[in-house]
């Protein structure tokens, strides 16, 4: 059983690796060229417009001509347009793998962003903690992130235990509630004036001006998934209660403290998604977030989550959370009237899964001798 | 056969033989609205599409509209927009901001990038952008308020329907219609209600609260969204008064029939047609707005010059 469990979502994620390459390389292929613009690092360490001759003999700003896809500048804005909602699928995932449903992780990332974008506007420039060193606002701005976000996916978890209502019903709830809690504490008004630091920390930029750190931390979160769901006894416990949790609870596990976990995790997931996203954009708003719930569902359903709970994995999530955005990047890059836009992303979101299904078939009958 | 295999290669042959168009030099604008669900959207899509082929005439260039908004309203998305229009090689991009702090980074980042970037509808003042274009919003809603207080002599009790809470524009043209509602002793405004801005969860807030406040006679409705379905209003004419922003044609039949005495039409065609012109001047011509806040003015229709007013739309919508 537990044989079966541990590589079952390993053949699914090569199934996603492959629709990701194929992907890659349509969009590779057939994305063109590109002029971009070139900068060169000063004596002072800032990215500054390299010019050149121009035909009159002035100077004219130079320009790189690239692959319009696969260029290190594209790929990191991949990268980072994927970890948002990538990192919130991890969470997602875990739920899904122990057969509940997160419907409020949209309004969760919200209050997150809202309550920890007020606390680091306390230590922002014009707050009244703007004396206090920058590191300590933006590590208590996270430390509300997570608090907050913890603490929700830890009440749904509590209210799907304890009311034995379907976590459908609960999240459908708390949805509602978390978006109208993040209204009322902003009155509706944007979030902005943080520390410096934190900006300079999330969109630091690498070599030629790449923002790498949202892919790191994406990284270190499918790590820690990986880890939990593979690796750590509460985390195969997870698998257990999603695959019958009749058998789990006869086998000893405890299903509400399993649930509650689950469901906890999830919201420190959205939790750091958020705090990612108010230091890269610099502002937070309570309507941030709103479909994010789908996107991150249709991101673990599209890395091999099964609905029914008992099957997939944290890789897997993030991997389908790239798939759609690089559907997505790629209706822009191709140029695709954006009309058509939703059509394409629903279409290939069905046939990669339809790809990976069959993929996981094959590899499964060829596993039996 | 062979006739058919001859007019194959000789299409191929057209299709690869560089023409004239080919030595036209590229220009790619990208045009980023708030939402694709509001109709006020798609005239400037079309605004900017004909003042792409026009401009285009005139210059002898040949100019792309890529447009892309968000299904739904969210700044993130719309700033993942701009910087993958960037990447993409857009000459510059027209936004109206969701929220503007929001997209105040990912314009500046634009412009550092040598991509002018101007705002339309909505704006983001702090930002780098080097011109807005679009209505004053506080005394859109100013207009608003005078124009019912007007129908309602000075008496009565309102409802002020106010779309998205978060965005910015909005809550200007809302501030303006509360303040000048105080100017009127005689007017209590009820309250201030919100909603997803679909013309289905617009038209059923009014209802909704029609229900639970029988005694509102007046509503001040900041942006079009209810009246974009046909049965939005469920009073006889005249029974409640009603002033509200946008004439798009759906709204039309609402001044016919005498339930929305006055609409205050937005220049919504204009928001495209507009920016893809300064954006054309300052990327072919060099050559900056005369002021970096270029207003339109809100056009009033009524019963008087409703039949003439509908038929611009023939124009700003005709793809």
């Amino acid at each position: 059983m537990s044989l079966r469990l541990r590589s079952l979502p390993r053949f699914q994620e090569r199934g996603i690796i492959v629709v990701i390459l194929v992907l890659g390389l349509l969009l590779t292929v057939f994305g063109g060229k590109v002029r971009l613009p070139l900068f060169e690092r000063g004596p002072d360490g800032g990215r500054h417009r390299v010019f050149e001759a121009g035909p009159g003999g002035g100077r004219v700003p130079a320009f790189v001509v690239e692959n319009k896809f696969l260029n290190a500048h594209n790929l990191a804005q991949l990268a980072k347009d994927t970890s948002f909602i990538a990192i919130m699928a991890v969470g997602a995932s875990i739920v899904i793998i122990s057969g509940g449903i997160d419907l409020s992780a949209g309004s969760l990332y919200a209050l997150a962003s809202v309550v920890g974008a007020l606390v680091l506007r306390r230590y922002g420039p014009g707050g009244p903690g703007g004396a206090t060193p920058a590191w300590e606002g933006v590590l208590l701005g996270a430390c509300a992130c997570m608090a907050v976000a913890g603490a929700c996916g830890a009440l749904n978890g509590a209210l799907v235990v304890a009311l034995r209502v379907h976590p459908f019903v609960i999240t459908l709830g708390t949805m509602a509630i978390l978006r109208g809690v993040a209204f009322v504490i902003t009155a509706g008004q944007s979030v902005d004036g943080f520390p410096r630091a934190l900006s300079a920390l999330v969109r630091y930029q690498f070599g030629d001006g790449l923002t790498l750190f949202p892919l790191a931390v994406m990284v270190l979160v499918t790590a820690a998934g990986w880890i939990f769901l593979a690796r750590l006894s509460p985390g195969r416990r997870v698998y257990a209660v999603g695959g019958n949790e009749q058998a789990a609870r006869f086998s000893g596990i405890r299903i509400g403290r399993t649930k509650l976990l689950v469901y906890s995790l999830a919201g420190l997931s959205g939790g750091v998604a958020a705090f990612l996203s108010i230091g890269y954009y610099g502002a937070a708003t309570s309507g941030d977030g709103q479909g994010y719930e789908l996107s991150v569902i249709a991101a673990a359903v599209v890395g091999g989550a099964s609905l029914t709970g008992g099957r997939g994995s944290a890789l897997g999530a993030v991997l389908g959370a790239l798939v759609i955005q690089m559907i997505s990047s790629g209706i822009v890059i191709l140029g695709i009237d954006q009309n058509y836009s939703q059509i394409i992303i629903g279409s290939v979101v069905i046939a990669a899964v339809v790809f990976d299904q069959c993929n996981a078939w094959l590899a499964k009958k060829r596993s039996i001798p | 056969m062979k006739p058919l295999l001859a007019s194959l290669i000789l299409a191929l042959l057209t299709v690869s033989c560089p023409g004239a168009d080919d030595a036209l030099r590229q220009i790619t604008l990208g045009v980023v609205a708030k939402s694709q669900g509001n109709p006020v959207f798609q005239a400037a899509r079309v605004g900017a599409e004909d003042a792409a082929r026009d401009l285009g005439a005139k210059y002898h260039v040949s100019i792309r509209i890529d447009w892309r908004t968000p299904n739904e309203e969210d700044a993130q998305k719309q700033s993942e927009a701009l910087e993958q229009l960037v990447l993409s090689g857009a000459d510059g991009i027209a936004v109206s901001c969701s929220d503007a702090n929001t997209l105040t980074a990912a314009i500046n980042s634009a412009v550092d990038n040598g991509v002018p970037v101007a705002t339309f509808d909505s704006d983001a003042p702090a930002s780098k952008r080097f011109v807005t274009y679009g209505i004053d919003d506080y005394r859109c809603g100013e207009q608003v308020m005078e124009e019912l207080a007007r129908q309602l002599d000075g008496k009565g009790i309102i409802a002020v329907l106010a779309g998205n809470q978060n965005a910015p524009n909005l809550q200007r043209r809302m501030q303006g219609v509360v303040e000048t509602a105080r100017k009127y002793p005689g007017i209590t405004v009820r309250g201030v209600y919100y909603h997803r801005e679909t013309p289905q969860d617009a038209a059923a807030r009014v209802e909704q609260v029609m229900e639970a406040n029988p005694d509102i006679n007046g509503w001040a409705m900041i942006g079009g969204w209810a009246l974009f379905t046909e049965n939005a209003l469920q009073w006889r004419p005249g029974t409640v008064k009603c002033a509200s922003v946008d004439a798009l044609p759906a709204q039309l039949a609402y001044v016919r029939n005498g339930q929305v005495p006055v609409l205050l039409g937005q220049q919504c065609y204009q928001w495209g047609y507009q920016c893809v012109s300064l954006l054309v001047d300052k990327i072919l011509l060099k050559k900056d707005p005369s002021a970096v806040r270029q207003v339109s003015a809100l056009i009033p229709v009524t019963i008087d010059n409703v039949d003439a007013y509908a038929k611009n739309w023939d124009t700003w919508l005709h793809k």
